[in-house]
């Protein structure tokens, strides 16, 4: 038996398929009665279709979606937090040679400033200034009270005689 | 494409994963079944079909309209699922159904004899599949399983309706002569 209808075999396949015109439909239905060949091969491809399509319509349907959704969301979010170190590492991301003539001299010169500017900024101790409230000389003693701008301390001072001084309190 | 879905995708396109996720209700199962075809185990098809998704999500800026939505997410599928066989082909890993074995759904499938031969039928399907080139595979899956006329078949494929007939003609032949090859003992 041949395995190919020379009257038919250009239309089989797109019958089988159903993308035939009306007028070929029914040329190939009054073949189909008179020729094994054609239903043969037409059987053929019927057990093709069903041998890959059965077994993938079986899986779909005992399949169980909706775990499959929270793990494409959460494949979103993470994606979307990847995209975000994307942009930074390309950010960070130079060529060598800028690398070498940028990059470096600038980081250089980071230390550098940081190193260099606690060093130029130090703030040097000094004692707040005090004014003199009240001086007070006596045959004993000479008092002298100082009164510091802002704090709230009073300093008096005790001299002997007027170069010789006793002690503050 | 009608206004309903339009109003979807430009949700989609602008972010909205409230509007992916009414697209994956609609389509998930066109996408898993194409995946399926291609890949022939569970655990690589709903791995493809997470891929899809997520790509889609990320890309759905470039769809214009041009082709219908539909097609467009069948390109990607099959490009997807393509890709992942491939990769599959360098370091096959165990998958669900050889880990937990076959599910079957009723007290006839489950005899011991029935599962060997589903499972070896299955086995002999994807062989024979696996030897076409990906152009041939992609138009026989999209056919055979999706049921798509020619012209949506050149539309997700990219090509011509003389193309497809002529993929899906030598796809045809060349999984018949290997089944019968692989019958008669010459796998």
């Amino acid at each position: 038996m041949r395995s190919e209808c020379p009257s038919a075999s250009k239309l089989l396949e797109k019958y089988f398929d159903q993308e035939v015109t009306p007028e070929e439909r029914a040329l190939v239905e009054d073949h189909l009665p008179d020729c094994p060949v054609c239903r043969m091969s037409l059987d053929s491809m019927q057990n093709l279709r069903s041998l890959i399509k059965n077994p993938v319509e079986k899986a779909a349907r005992e399949e169980n979606f909706p775990w499959v959704w929270e793990k494409i969301e959460r494949g979103i979010q993470w994606k979307e937090r990847q995209g975000f170190w994307d942009v930074l590492k390309s950010w960070l991301d130079v060529t060598p040679l800028l690398k070498k003539k940028v990059l470096i001299p600038a980081v250089a010169v980071a230390i550098l400033i940081l190193v260099t500017a606690p060093l130029l900024f130090k703030k040097t101790t000094s004692y707040p200034a005090m004014s003199v409230v009240e001086y007070v000389e006596s045959e004993t003693y000479n008092v002298m009270i100082y009164q510091p701008e802002n704090e709230k301390v009073t300093v008096i001072w005790l001299f002997n005689g007027p170069e010789e001084e006793v002690s503050p309190s | 494409m009608d206004v309903n879905e339009a109003q979807l995708i430009s949700r989609c396109q602008q972010g909205d994963q409230e509007a992916l996720r009414e697209i994956f209700n609609q389509y998930h199962q066109k996408v898993y079944r194409v995946a399926y075809g291609v890949v022939r185990q569970r655990e690589e098809a709903l791995d493809i079909v997470q891929e899809v998704f997520i790509k889609l999500f990320r890309s759905i800026r470039q769809f214009k309209g041009r082709s219908r939505f539909y097609t467009y997410l069948y390109r990607m599928t099959m490009n997807t699922a393509i890709d992942h066989s491939r990769r599959m082909a360098k370091g096959p890993r165990l998958s669900m159904d050889e880990e937990e074995g076959i599910q079957v759904s009723d007290d006839a499938e489950r005899r011991p004899d029935r599962i060997l031969d589903q499972k070896e039928l299955e086995e002999r399907v994807k062989w024979a599949m696996d030897q076409l080139p990906p152009d041939q595979k992609a138009c026989l899956i999209l056919r055979e399983v999706e049921g798509l006329s020619y012209l949506e078949i050149a539309e997700a494929t990219r090509s011509s309706i003389g193309t497809v007939m002529s993929r899906l003609h030598y796809g045809r032949k060349k999984v018949q002569e290997l089944f019968k090859a692989y019958m008669e003992g010459g796998r």
